[in-house]
C-alpha cells in the first residue's frame, strides 16, 4: 500500500459517502417536511446538507494524489465512449456542480420547493450514476477479484451505509448547535432528531443485514470463479483485517443502532443518543475503510504483469 | 502499409538469451526497471521415487519472448480516460504521453503488463513497435538483435498464413481476452494458456 492506494480508498469512500448522505437527506427532508412541515425540515437537515459539500470536494482532491501526471487531470472526460473511469469523472463533477447548485438554492431559498426537489432528484439522479460508474472501473477481466457483480452491490451498499450514518451524527451535531444558539427553542427539532434516527437506525440494521450477506458471497464468488488467490487472502494474508472490519460494522450498524434506537424512544436522553450516533458513525466509517483497503490489497491480476 | 502489424515468436528456437529485451531497452532509451520486451522462462516438472532412487519426471521449460501484442481488442486503449492511447492506421498501439495523466488505469487492463509506469516522469510508457525505425524501412530493434532470428514482424495475415494462429501458449494468458497480434511457434514441450502445469521460472527481477 502507497500513497496512490490510500488516494483512491479516501476517493471511493468520500465520494460514496456524499452520494449517500445527499439521498438519505432527500428521503428524510421529505418525510420531515410532510409530518411538521417546511421549515422544521429545513431547520433540521439545511446545516447537514452544507457538510456533503466539503467532504465531496475532499475525496476528489485526494484522488489527485492517486495520478503521476495531476497536470493534465483535465483531460481525463474525454473517452466517455469505452472508458468508465472518464465516465466516473465525469459523474463526479457533474454531481458536484448539481449538488452545490442544490445547496445553494435550498440555503438562500432560491426558487421555489417544487423547482428545488426536481434539482434534487437530478444530483441524486446523478451520484447513484456516479456510483455505479465508479464500480464499473474495477469491473475487467484482468482483475477477477473485482470482476464480480459483488463490487456494484459492495458499493451501493457502503454509499447507503456511510450515508445513513453520516446523516444520523450530522442531524445530532446539528441538533446540539441550535440548542448552543437558542437554548429550549427546540422541542419541535428535539421530537424529529429522534424520529430521524429511529429510522436511521433501523436502516442501518437493515443494510448491516444485506452487507453480512454481501461480503461472504463476494468471497465464495471469488473462490468459484477464478479468483481463488483473492479468497484465500480474506481468511489468510487478511485474516484479521477482515474480521476486524466484520466487527466494525456489526458494532456500529448493529449494536449501537440498537441502543440508538432505544434511547431515541422517548425524550431526555439526548446525550446518550448524540454519543451513541456519533459513536455508530465512527465505527462504521473505520470498518468500511478497512474493507476498501482490502478490496485494493486482495486484487489479484490475470495474466503477466 | 499493412493493414495490422504484429509479431511472429519462434519459442521452439528461443534460448532466452534477452538479446531482444537487452535492445529494446538501449534502443528506447529506458530506464532499468522498464522493459516493453521480456522473456518469460516457463517450466516445471519434479522428482518421483522409483526402485529407490529418484528419477526426473516430466522436467521442462520453455521461454517465450513478449511484448505489447498491439491487440485487436486493447483493453488498454478502451480503460484510458484521456484517449491518450490509441490504435493506429497500421494497427500499432501507441501512447502520447502528452495527454497520460498517469493513473495507470491501462496498467490493470492490459493481461501482457505491456503499458508500464516510468515514475520519474509520473506517465505510462509502452512498446511503439519501434515507429522511428519502421519509418526508415527498418526493422525493429528487438527482431534484429534476435541470434536465434526467433522474432519477426509484419502483417499479422501473412505472419498467420505462413505459422498458423496460435497465440496462447502458458504463460501467456487467453487471446480471447484481447484479441493479440502475434503469431507463436510453440516449443515441443509447449503447454497451452489455463493448462499448464509449471510455473514462471524467471527471477523477480527479470520480469
Amino acid at each position: 500500500m502507497n500513497v496512490r492506494e490510500w488516494a483512491l480508498i479516501t476517493f471511493t469512500i468520500l465520494a460514496q459517502m456524499s452520494v449517500g448522505s445527499f439521498i438519505v437527506l432527500g428521503i428524510v427532508h421529505y418525510f420531515v417536511g410532510k409530518k411538521a412541515g417546511e421549515q422544521q425540515a429545513d431547520e433540521l437537515s439545511d446545516r447537514a446538507l452544507l457538510a456533503i459539500g466539503p467532504v465531496l470536494a475532499l475525496g476528489m482532491a485526494a484522488s489527485l494524489l492517486h495520478l503521476g501526471n495531476p497536470l493534465n487531470a483535465y483531460k481525463a472526460v474525454t473517452n466517455l465512449g469505452t472508458s468508465w473511469l472518464s465516465r466516473e469523472i465525469f459523474f463526479g463533477v457533474l454531481f458536484a456542480v448539481a449538488g452545490a447548485a442544490f445547496a445553494v438554492m435550498q440555503w438562500k431559498k432560491i426558487a421555489t420547493f417544487q423547482v428545488r426537489n426536481v434539482i434534487a432528484m437530478v444530483a441524486a439522479g446523478i451520484g447513484i450514476a456516479l456510483v455505479y460508474s465508479m464500480s464499473m472501473v474495477y469491473m475487467m477481466p484482468t482483475r477477477p477479484g473485482w470482476n464480480l457483480i459483488t463490487t456494484p452491490v459492495s458499493f451501493f451498499a457502503t454509499t447507503l451505509l456511510l450515508g445513513v450514518l453520516a446523516m444520523g451524527a450530522a442531524f445530532v451535531a446539528n441538533y446540539w448547535y441550535v440548542q448552543s444558539k437558542n437554548p429550549g427553542c427546540a422541542s419541535e427539532q428535539c421530537v424529529l432528531l429522534r424520529d430521524s434516527l429511529r429510522w436511521i437506525a433501523i436502516s442501518s440494521i437493515v443494510l448491516l443485514g444485506f452487507q453480512f450477506v454481501v461480503l461472504p458471497l463476494s468471497i465464495a464468488l471469488m473462490a468459484a470463479s477464478g479468483a481463488t488467490e483473492s479468497a484465500a487472502m480474506f481468511v489468510g494474508e487478511y485474516g484479521a483485517l477482515f474480521a476486524l472490519r466484520l466487527v466494525l460494522v456489526f458494532l456500529g450498524a448493529g449494536v449501537l443502532g440498537i441502543f440508538v434506537y432505544r434511547e431515541a424512544q422517548s425524550a431526555g436522553h439526548e446525550r446518550m443518543m448524540s454519543v451513541l450516533a456519533y459513536g455508530a458513525f465512527a465505527f462504521v466509517l473505520v470498518g468500511e475503510i478497512v474493507g476498501r483497503f482490502l478490496f485494493y490489497a486482495t486484487a489479484t491480476h490475470f495474466g503477466l504483469q | 502499409m499493412a493493414k495490422q502489424l504484429g509479431f511472429h515468436i519462434n519459442s521452439s528456437v528461443c534460448a532466452n538469451c534477452k538479446a531482444c529485451q537487452v535492445a529494446c531497452q538501449d534502443k528506447n532509451n529506458l530506464p532499468a526497471a522498464i522493459r516493453w520486451r521480456r522473456v518469460v522462462l516457463y517450466g516445471g516438472g519434479g522428482w518421483v521415487e522409483k526402485d529407490g532412487r529418484w528419477m526426473p519426471n516430466g522436467v521442462f521449460s520453455y521461454s517465450v519472448s513478449f511484448a505489447c501484442m498491439h491487440c485487436e481488442n486493447p483493453l488498454c486503449v478502451q480503460a484510458c480516460p484521456t484517449g491518450a492511447l490509441m490504435k493506429r492506421a497500421d494497427g500499432v498501439v501507441l501512447i502520447n504521453q502528452d495527454q497520460c495523466v498517469g493513473c495507470r488505469y491501462c496498467e490493470w487492463a492490459c493481461p501482457y503488463g505491456a503499458p508500464q509506469f516510468n515514475e520519474a516522469k509520473g506517465v505510462m510508457t509502452k512498446c511503439n513497435f519501434c515507429e522511428d525505425l519502421l519509418a526508415q524501412g527498418q526493422n525493429p530493434a528487438c527482431v534484429d538483435a534476435c541470434p536465434m532470428r526467433a522474432i519477426e514482424y509484419g502483417d499479422i495475415a501473412e505472419l498467420r498464413a505462413k505459422y498458423g494462429t496460435l497465440a496462447e501458449v502458458e504463460p501467456l494468458p487467453s487471446a480471447s481476452i484481447t484479441l493479440p497480434h502475434a503469431v507463436v511457434t510453440p516449443h515441443r514441450n509447449a503447454q497451452a494458456s489455463g493448462t499448464g502445469t509449471g510455473k514462471i521460472m524467471n527471477l523477480p527481477e527479470e520480469l
